[in-house]
């Protein structure tokens, strides 16, 4: 019995310390979160700090990068791997939670943000389009919440490349 | 005989339809009152911090005041939040309708047969007035506030904080509205 359990511990090591590793890799990278611009959009600024906050959260929720800070924040100076990301919306469109309850077509609110993954140095590392919506249950302010888990989940998608041998702490 | 019966019975019925109405008319015209008394004479108002509040979760209800210079959330049996004025970057105002009830009222909506949940839909909202406060914290970063009040209330905090010197905008045009409302 215990060493058939040694046995499985032995087979599960090296996944273990590969996941770690890998996980270690990303971790080395922080990441500032900018306000988000409102560009040529007539966005609600409720719905500006709601996309702003729900990235944050949705990024410290992720756990890819070892710091997720905010704009403005003075502990990003001593930062040296720090990524920068950036949020512009392209287009609103305010809904009606009322409307949804009723006519369950109409009523839809649309959000579409551009966001930029960039280096201090401005090298762009993931530019995308990005949605986020509620059509059916749901308060208007979810759009951001859907949005947000979007934007990390591209995010994710991106290889980010090793930081800089000098910049490591 | 029988029909002075029948006619006792069914002016009883009206009766008790009249008293059912005039109950139900009286609570929401004393919410009403309710709602305007707290939002006049007292600075401590009821709201909601839907988003972004260090510290508190999504959605805690609580009290909202001005106190020595800061905006303070307060809860029960829990550490109050202050954010001092001088942080605040600024604020705006706004109004939203949403369905009154949550998920309970939704899924009852879902159930109702013959598209009655949509006619509940149809009356089950109630007009809110939201707050975005924008504010610096101790380290300098930016966060963005959301907090719901009740109709009316949100133009009190408005002109509180507006008072002390924060810069607030947003819709005018809707508080004047609900000013001639009342």
């Amino acid at each position: 019995m215990s060493l058939t359990a040694v046995a499985i511990g032995i087979a599960i090591m090296p996944l273990a310390v590969l996941a770690g590793a890998t996980r270690g890799r990303v971790a080395q990278w922080s990441v500032e979160v900018n306000q988000v611009e409102a560009g040529d959009s007539n966005v609600a600024p409720e719905f500006k700090a709601a996309i702003y906050e729900n990235v944050v959260i949705e990024l410290a929720k992720a756990k890819q990068f070892s710091a997720v800070l905010r704009s403005g924040d003075r502990s990003a100076n001593g930062v040296s791997n720090l990524l920068i990301l950036k949020t512009t919306v392209e287009s609103y469109r305010p809904g009606s939670e009322t409307k949804r309850a009723v006519t369950t077509v109409t009523g839809t609110t649309k959000l579409r943000v551009r966001t930029q993954l960039c280096t201090q140095d401005g090298q762009v590392l993931l530019e995308r389009v990005v949605d986020g919506d509620v059509r059916f249950l749901g308060e208007n302010l979810r759009a951001t919440h859907n949005l947000a888990r979007n934007v990390v989940k591209a995010i994710k998608q991106v290889t980010l490349p090793e930081p800089a041998p000098s910049n490591h702490a | 005989m029988c029909y002075e019966s029948r006619s006792s019975k069914t002016l009883l019925r009206i009766l008790r339809c009249l008293v059912l109405v005039s109950c139900f008319a009286a609570s929401v015209i004393a919410q009403d009152l309710d709602q305007v008394r707290t939002a006049s004479s007292s600075s401590v108002l009821r709201a909601r911090a839907v988003l972004g509040l260090e510290g508190v979760a999504k959605n805690s209800t609580g009290e909202l005041s001005i106190q020595d210079d800061a905006l303070v959330f307060s809860r029960r049996e829990r550490p109050t939040v202050r954010v001092p004025l001088s942080a605040i970057q600024g604020a705006f105002l706004s109004q939203e309708d949403k369905q009154v009830g949550g998920t309970p009222m939704a899924l009852g909506r879902a159930a109702t047969p013959y598209g009655g949940g949509r006619v509940i839909g149809l009356f089950a909202h109630k007009r809110y007035d939201f707050v975005t406060v924008e504010y610096f914290d101790s380290n300098g970063g930016v966060h963005g506030t959301i907090y719901q009040l009740n109709k009316g209330q949100g133009q009190v905090l408005a002109n509180e904080l507006g008072a002390k010197g924060v810069h607030v905008s947003g819709l005018r045009i809707d508080i004047a509205k609900s000013g001639v409302e009342k």
